[in-house]
Formats: structure tokens, C-alpha cells, sequence
């Protein structure tokens, strides 16, 4: 690593650069979010549980705020309610919080669909504001409201929401066996996650709303391009479309994993202006420029793995090519982890996240 | 008795029912391979077998991808249960073992699914203890059954961390054993680093470094 800089002094607070960066004026340096969606870190870092960071919207909140404050991060608190599990409890199934030392997340233990006969049941839940996570994600965004944050909604993505009603193995045969269930799955999936977004804006101002949502399961560790233009493509752009012409103008989608065969059906997809968009080290973020820098500001994507495992100049190195590489990414760039950020990542090692900005993100 | 143009009609056709997905191709021609006194070995291992060594082929150059490989893999079964029962035993060689199980905290099972799939296709006996294993399980079902191998493998980053722990618990009761791990966030230098003796990048991979691991032990025993 090179010689120890003396961290600089910021001429803007974290709320004044997220601003700046969202209205397309100039900012001081690269801003750095810690983690996107998975806050376990924070809880784990003020003494509270891992299951809390999920389930107690109020701890999750505070416990975020303080780690932030002591990183001199950018990121604001962000809910991730039901993990991985959101369908799962929205439509009925049963899922579990996180206790053992080596789980990160709440996991599924019996999905609302196990056969063909339960997908063509499926109804959507009778109130979408007492549905599954909803109620937590709600109590979450209120805090953020009070604080003056952006606030955060939930935005389920039509395919990871099937995947969670029905499981990936599943999900994955039927898709070329039974593609018409699949088909109402993610109608009712688009329905449900359209649903939310009304709640949300005829409680909050559009225009303070983010919404964040992922997409695991369309990456080509999983599936084909062809299956992503047939089955996430349609579905995920009318989400999209429905959802910034209520007036929400932002929308934080991680395109999670190895992704590159659909990079050119994900830029027909709109943003909103400017959307976030976040890689995982799998996708060269050069080529994610390309397909996305004019309209969307390019997050990422340092490799989680590496931040746990690795010394802290490996993770300072990963961090320099990022910034040097897209800090003048068109719409800008946010430096941060390329997927969850795992609970137990050494301190010192997250840190570098921070020093690499100060040391290589200035615009001046 | 079948013609010997019969028999590579039948053989091919399993083969292609495989790679095409067909399981209910694949059982009509594994039943017509019974009723015309082919054997069952040859039909296995040069139609079924062959197969799944394509689909590998496909899955590597991204034409195939989960849900292909799972589909074939169905058909590969649909054959398997009817032909392995009439494998007759002298054609059967001492057959390698795998122990194999998604580790403790993790329940994210598809990649060791496909990564067994593969292993049963290459005639190996898998010992699967499914998802979400407590460590201790592992060392259980290695030495009850000897095998060569054990495949630890974990999807999240977290889970990852009991690896290191489980291979420390594997060797502390066998020294002659290889540890395979694979998943998403590992790589093969978190894989030597963590002391595993082998890493795959993918299903198909998996089985060619399982072979690498089983000679390299083989060597390391007969110099010991």
C-alpha cells in the first residue's frame, strides 16, 4: 500500500453529495457506500444480532446510522427486511431468521408453491400493507422520513420474487417444461411489487423514494440470455416504467453476479434519471459504463469475498482500479462491495473502502 | 440378440434423448435396450454417460445453463433407473466415492445438486448429505464409507467461513483424505488458502479435478 495519507476533510456532508450526484451537479470526491441492501455488518459492529438487522427495523436503523457515522461513509440506512425471504412470507410459506455463527440470512424453509397445482392457486395477499416484510419495511421507511433521508422501497423484482415462491430449482425447470406458469408467477409477482409501490407513494413524496431491488437469479450462473429476454426482460420493464411514472426518479438495481450476456436487454430497461446501477466483479465496469453511463450512475464492485478473506491491501487495490476506472464514469460512480456485505468482514479490511476514496476519489 | 447397428441405434438415441432433454425418450430407448439384450453397461456408460459429458461440454460454452443441465439431468435418471439394476456386477469396477454436502448455515443446494449430477454421470457413488450439514456430519460419513473424496460447498460468504473449520475437523480424523470446496464467493486461492486440495469453478470442472485429487492421493499414499 502506499504511504499513509492523512484523510482529508469532506467540503460536503453525505446528504449534500448523494444530492449533488442525483441532480447531476459536481461533488468533492467519490462517494462510498459500505454495503447496498444487507446491513449485518452494522448490527454486528454495535452488539446486536445478525436476525436484528432483518427483523427490527428500529435497531437495524440506529445500528446502520452509527456505522456510518464511524466509517465517514456515504450510505444512508437501508432495510432489508425478509432477506432473500420476502416472497416466501408475503405468500404464505415459512422461512427462519439467521442464529447459527455461519448462516448471513434469513433462509427458506418451506415455499408457498411446491407444485404446479399450488401455482395455479397462488392469489396475491388480500392486504398488501400487512403482507409478509411490508409492515417492517414501512416502519423502516418512517424513520428515514423523520431523519430527512431518501427513503428506501422495497422493489420486488418480478423474478426473485418466483424464485421465492417457488424455489430456484423449480423455477428453473419450469421455465423451459411449464413457461406458463411461470408467466402467471411473475404476473401476480409484478402485481404484488406494483401493489407496494402505490403504498408507498400515497405515503411519501415520490420524489425522496429509492427504490432498491436485485437480481440473483437472472444472472447466467443461472440462466441464458434467452430465458432473460423471455421471462425477466418483459416483466421487470413494465415494474420499472410503472414505477417512475409515479413520479419516483430513482432506482438502485444491483444486476447481481455474472451477468454479461444480459447487459444489452438490462440497458432497454429504464432507470429513472439517474438510476444507481451496481455490478458485482463479474462484470467489467468499463463495459458497464458502456452500456449504462449516460443515463444511470455506475456502483460498485468490489468483490465481497476478497473484503472478508483477504489482507487489506488486496481489498485497497481492488478498490483503487474501481475509482480509477469509473470515477468519471458521465452520471458518476459510488464505490461499494459488488454484492452483500458479509457480516463478519475484518474492520480494518471495510475501512479500506474509505481510504482508497480519500486517497484516489477526488475530483480536484 | 441385437444387431450390432441396433445396438449403436439404441446407444445414440439415449445419447441424443440426454442432450435434447427428452426424458421420456431417453426411458423408451433405455427399455428397448433391455428387451433387445443390449447390455446395460455399454448402454450406460456410452449413451448416458457420453451425454452428460456433452452437456458439460455445452453448460462450459455457455449454450446450456442451469436449467438445460437440470433437464438433462432428468433424463439421465429416467435411464439410470431402468438400466443400473441390470448392470451386471463383474462390469462394474470398484466404484470411486464422494462424500458431498452443502455445509453448515447454508441452504443454497442447486450448485452441489448439479456438481452430483455430474459425479453420478462419471459412475461415481455419491454420498449426498443434502444442505445446511453440521460439520461433524461430514467426518461421519467419510469414514463410514472411506470415500476418496469429500466436497464441502457454500453460496454464501458467511457459510464459506465454516469450510476452513470442517476441512480442519475432516483431517483431524483422517489424514488420506482430498477436500474439494467449491460456490460462488470462493476462488482457488481462498481454496488453498482455507488448505482444501481442490477447487472447481463449476459442475463440469468438478469432476476432472476430483480425478486430479484421486491420482495425486494415490501417489502420496504409495510414497508414504
Amino acid at each position: 500500500m502506499a504511504e499513509t495519507k492523512q484523510i482529508r476533510q469532506d467540503r460536503m456532508t453525505p446528504i449534500e453529495r448523494m444530492n449533488a450526484l442525483l441532480a447531476g451537479q459536481p461533488i468533492d470526491r467519490v462517494p462510498v457506500w459500505l454495503w447496498l441492501f444487507s446491513s449485518g455488518f452494522a448490527a454486528l459492529n454495535v452488539g446486536y444480532s445478525l436476525a436484528e438487522s432483518y427483523n427490527n427495523p428500529e435497531k437495524s436503523f440506529w445500528a446502520q446510522l452509527w456505522t456510518i457515522e464511524m466509517y465517514g461513509s456515504d450510505d444512508f440506512p437501508k432495510p432489508s427486511c425478509g432477506g432473500n425471504c420476502e416472497a416466501a412470507w408475503a405468500f404464505g410459506g415459512q422461512f427462519k431468521w439467521p442464529t447459527s455463527r455461519y448462516e448471513q440470512a434469513p433462509s427458506v424453509v418451506r415455499h408457498p408453491v411446491e407444485s404446479a397445482e399450488d401455482a395455479q392457486k397462488l392469489e396475491l395477499p388480500r392486504d398488501v400493507k400487512t403482507a409478509g416484510s411490508i409492515p417492517l419495511y414501512m416502519q423502516f421507511a418512517k424513520l428515514q422520513e423523520r431523519f430527512g433521508l431518501p427513503i428506501s422501497l422495497p422493489g420486488f423484482s418480478p423474478i426473485e420474487f418466483v424464485r421465492g415462491t417457488c424455489g430456484l430449482e423449480t423455477l428453473c425447470r419450469w421455465l423451459v417444461r411449464k413457461p406458463e406458469l411461470v408467466h402467471r408467477l411473475l404476473r401476480l409477482a409484478t402485481d404484488y411489487g406494483l401493489e407496494v409501490v402505490r403504498y408507498w407513494v400515497d405515503t411519501f413524496a415520490p420524489q425522496r423514494i429509492i427504490v432498491q431491488t436485485w437480481l440473483p437469479s437472472a444472472s447466467n450462473q443461472v440462466i441464458s440470455p434467452n430465458h432473460f429476454r423471455t421471462f425477466v426482460l418483459p416483466y421487470q420493464k413494465e415494474f420499472h416504467e410503472k414505477i417512475l411514472a409515479t413520479g419516483i426518479k430513482h432506482i438502485c438495481c444491483h444486476i447481481c453476479g455474472e451477468q454479461n450476456l444480459n447487459l444489452p436487454y438490462w440497458a432497454r430497461i429504464p432507470m429513472g434519471n439517474p438510476g444507481i446501477v451496481s455490478f458485482g466483479h463479474e462484470v467489467d465496469l468499463t463495459k458497464a459504463i458502456k452500456y449504462f453511463g449516460d443515463s444511470c450512475i455506475i456502483a460498485g464492485n468490489v468483490e465481497p469475498a476478497v473484503i472478508q478473506t483477504g489482507t487489506h491491501e488486496q481489498v485497497y487495490e481492488l478498490c483503487r482500479q474501481a475509482i480509477e476506472k469509473v470515477k468519471y464514469a458521465p452520471r458518476g460512480f459510488i464505490l461499494m462491495p459488488g454484492c452483500g456485505l458479509p457480516p463478519a468482514v475484518p474492520p480494518y479490511n471495510l475501512f479500506m473502502l474509505k481510504k482508497a476514496v480519500n486517497d484516489f476519489g477526488w475530483y480536484d | 440378440m441385437a444387431s450390432e447397428e441396433r445396438t449403436q441405434e439404441l446407444i445414440t438415441g439415449l445419447y441424443n434423448a440426454v442432450v435434447a432433454m427428452d426424458e421420456e425418450a431417453a426411458a423408451e430407448f433405455s427399455q428397448a435396450v433391455l428387451e433387445e439384450g443390449i447390455d446395460a453397461y455399454d448402454a450406460v456408460t456410452k449413451g448416458l454417460a457420453a451425454a452428460m459429458d456433452r452437456v458439460g461440454e455445452l453448460y462450459v460454452k455457455q449454450e446450456y445453463f442451469v436449467p438445460e443441465l437440470l433437464l438433462c439431468s432428468d433424463a439421465l435418471y429416467a435411464g439410470l433407473h431402468i438400466l443400473q439394476p441390470h448392470i451386471k456386477i463383474e462390469r462394474v469396477q470398484a466404484k470411486r466415492q464422494i462424500v458431498i454436502g452443502v455445509v453448515e448455515g447454508d441452504i443454497h443446494d442447486i450448485g452441489k445438486n448439479l456438481v452430483k449430477i455430474m459425479f453420478e454421470a462419471a459412475s461415481w457413488t455419491v454420498h449426498d448429505l443434502g444442505r445446511d450439514v453440521k460439520l461433524e456430519r461430514f467426518v461421519e460419513e467419510q469414514r463410514k464409507t472411506n470415500s476418496d473424496i469429500v466436497a464441502l460447498s457454500a453460496l454464501m460468504t458467511t457459510s464459506m467461513l465454516a469450510i476452513p473449520e470442517a476441512i480442519r475437523m475432516i483431517r483431524e480424523h483422517d489424514t488420506n483424505v482430498a477436500i474439494m470446496v467449491g460456490g460462488a464467493p470462493l476462488t482457488r486461492d481462498i481454496a488453498k488458502s482455507y488448505g482444501a486440495d481442490g477447487y472447481a469453478d463449476n459442475a463440469v470442472e468438478a469432476v476432472q479435478e476430483a480425478i486430479r485429487m484421486i491420482c495425486q492421493l494415490r501417489e502420496s499414499r504409495q510414497n508414504s
